[in-house]
């Protein structure tokens, strides 16, 4: 079974799934579905559209350089079925996908964390500005308590 | 007159459908990459007159593969948005399979290069100007 990569988004086309179109140059181009296809077919550029997998590590938004993406390849020469070797297999996947979701998550989390510094300073600063949004009740309040205060002394006087 | 449809009414765009059917295909960004070598280039701006083309042939866009009329509408078209969006476009170099690959997690994803298409260094065509096409056909 051989999985390919969409050519526009980069996800796995599983066997049964997506279209190919040959180009009357004898290349190849195959998508996983017909979202990929039409966008292909509107020549969109996959480095520019924001959901494919090119623009999220070409953007750096993604971890894109790492030597766990260097295990998953096409081979070409067919490995006779020998169980140990399947086995040891299995659990090297098992392991790199570990540590791959695990740096991924690091880049990620790193990428936010260099950025709430100045989120907290715009903030800091929006309130600033615009703190008197929030001083206007208060201030109506201090008015109206002021006023009634005024009202009753005013009674008093009259009813002295 | 009834209530006028607003929902579900997208797939009746039929002018975008029609432009992207395979019969009426315009060339892709790496086939134009292709083009611009200088081996292709210069078959492409000396072509034999074509009664079947606009302009014989002779008025010809390389990084648009377009053809036109004759060397004014040329020199307009070289001047409008679409041309120097195009120019822009074709100074990475082209997205290929491999590309798309290790952006999937196929080896690692270094980003793309700029565009070098022939000994000369990158794009010596894109500097050509049309006044003076003689100078490529040298």
């Amino acid at each position: 079974m051989r999985l390919v990569k969409c050519y526009f988004c980069s996800s796995t086309i599983y066997p049964g799934h997506g279209i190919q179109f040959v180009r009357n140059d004898n290349k190849v181009f195959k998508f996983c579905r017909a979202k990929c296809h039409k966008a292909f077919k509107k020549h969109r550029n996959p480095r520019k559209v924001r959901w494919t997998k090119a623009f999220r590590k070409s953007a750096g938004k993604e971890l894109a350089i790492d030597s766990t993406f260097e295990f998953e390849r096409n081979r070409n020469i067919p490995v006779k079925y020998n169980r140990e070797l399947w086995n040891k297999s299995l659990e090297a996947i098992k392991r790199v996908q570990e540590i791959k979701m695990k740096r991924q998550h690091q880049y990620v989390k790193n990428r936010l964390k260099a950025n709430t510094a100045a989120l907290k300073e715009a903030d800091y600063e929006e309130v600033k500005q615009n703190i008197h949004i929030l001083e206007e009740p208060k201030v109506k309040k201090e008015a109206k308590i002021k006023r009634a205060t005024q009202v009753i002394q005013e009674i008093d006087m009259d009813t002295d | 007159m009834g209530r006028v449809r607003r929902k579900r009414v997208h797939k009746n765009i039929k002018d975008i459908k029609k432009k992207a059917r395979t019969r009426h295909k315009t060339k892709d960004i790496d086939q134009i990459h292709q083009d611009l070598r200088n081996e292709n280039a210069r078959k492409l701006l000396q072509q034999s007159p074509d009664m079947d083309l606009p302009g014989l042939a002779q008025f010809y866009c390389l990084e648009c593969a377009r053809y036109f009329i004759d060397q004014k509408a040329l020199t307009d078209h070289k001047k409008q948005k679409v041309h120097r969006n195009r120019l822009k476009e074709l100074k990475l170099e082209p997205y290929t399979q491999h590309e798309s690959d290790a952006a999937g997690g196929m080896g690692s994803y270094h980003g793309p290069k700029e565009a070098v298409t022939s000994k000369e260094g990158i794009y010596p065509l894109l500097r050509y100007n049309n006044t003076t096409k003689s100078l490529w056909c040298a």
